[in-house]
């Protein structure tokens, strides 16, 4: 088979002018869709941020731990979630390379290290979950409803309405909102990823003669990380 | 023009031998360094902020403006590269980044422009705003 043929462009008719499979194309479409999801929950943090500025917490103060260890680390967990999913990025992209190769056994190789990689984000973001919704033992002084009552008392943690890092309920609404609809994106890419691996290991692909499925996959695993670049400076550096 | 059936076999286009793949692989880790350096750049600045801060006296809108930057261009790293953006025709790149800036910009002007100017005033938060508060300044916390 060759392939030494341009790619088509242009609008005379009997082509497509975008040059892509359909898939390929509503894949990006899906992902504009779900960008503009990401983008609206960003800006309303922004939006927020900027109202609450004066009692808006530092996320450096905020994420300060790391497993197994009780040193004053700031960023340096999160740093180094982004290292891994730009890591099991760069693992889905040989993947896609080995495709356009029709490599069969590579694609395995890197698309079994991508699961990895991103097995390991989804655990490192349970574990920050927990420390965030655990909190420190002496908590902070917030005003709580008990029982029909206003009362200030200490609060350890984080929930929905009261939060130890902030005296604004928001901070902690949206890192839970942030991080875990960016975390179940991770979670079914993962999922995503292993239908992907079985699919190669079963010769799915070599049958069908291309692997495009496998850049699709690709496609979505890299707008994940895309994603976790734009929550890392706006929630955590900033 | 004729129409042909079956052609292009689109599915197939992105498909190279085995000595254009090395060049593709070595371009592909260039990327992956620059992506791990510009994150490494990141977490140092944001680690040592606060002595940068007091030795320079920048304001934190320098701050906030590299930070941007630097994500921006690995944006643009992981679309173009990894996702092969760079490598589809020019309708099709426009076809994804067209629409998608043109809502982003409007909605940062709208939200974060506008409306965060308005009611980033304390005397504008509305009463869902207001929940009974301590003033305390809020002390970072430690895990134990």
């Amino acid at each position: 088979m060759s392939h030494a043929v341009a790619k088509p462009q242009g609008w005379g008719g009997g082509t497509s002018p975008l040059g892509t499979s359909h898939g390929k194309m509503f894949m990006w479409f899906f992902l504009i869709s779900d960008a503009l999801t990401f983008s609206g929950l960003l800006v309303a943090l922004g939006f927020l941020r900027h109202k609450f500025a004066d009692v808006w917490p530092v996320s450096t103060d905020v994420f300060t731990h790391f497993p197994f260890t009780h040193a004053h680390l700031p960023l340096i967990y999160v740093g180094w979630m982004t290292f891994d999913l730009i890591l099991s990025s760069v693992t889905m992209v040989l993947a896609v390379e080995a495709g356009h190769r029709k490599d069969n056994k590579a694609v395995l190789l890197w698309m079994f290290l991508t699961i990895i990689g991103g097995a390991i984000f989804v655990g490192s973001q349970v574990w920050e979950w927990w420390i965030f919704i655990e909190g420190s033992a002496e908590g902070a002084m917030r005003w709580q409803l008990i029982d029909g009552q206003w009362v200030e008392k200490a609060f350890s943690g984080a929930n929905l309405f009261y939060n130890e890092y902030s005296v604004t309920p928001h901070y902690a609404n949206f890192f839970f909102c942030v991080t875990g609809f960016h975390g179940f994106h991770v979670f079914s890419g993962v999922v995503i990823n292993i239908v992907t691996f079985i699919m190669a290991y079963t010769g799915v692909f070599e049958r069908r003669g291309h692997y495009e499925f496998v850049e699709k996959v690709g496609l979505y695993w890299h707008f994940v990380d895309l994603v976790w670049v734009f929550v890392f400076t706006f929630f955590y550096l900033l | 023009m004729e129409f042909q059936d079956g052609f292009p076999d689109y599915e197939t286009l992105a498909q190279h031998d085995n000595e254009a793949g090395v060049g593709v692989r070595k371009k592909l880790m260039n990327v992956f360094w620059l992506l791990l350096v510009v994150t490494l750049v990141e977490v140092c600045i944001g680690w040592f902020w606060h002595d940068i801060h007091a030795s320079t006296h920048l304001s934190k809108t320098w701050l906030i403006i590299t930070f941007i930057m630097f994500t921006l261009l690995k944006a643009g790293y992981i679309v173009m590269t990894f996702m092969h953006l760079g490598d589809e025709n020019k309708w099709m790149r426009w076809m994804i980044l067209g629409p998608y800036s043109l809502f982003i910009v409007y909605l940062i002007y709208m939200v974060n422009v506008t409306e965060g100017n308005y009611s980033g005033k304390k005397e504008h938060r509305s009463l869902l705003d207001t929940l009974p508060q301590s003033t305390q300044p809020v002390a970072p916390a430690h895990h134990e």
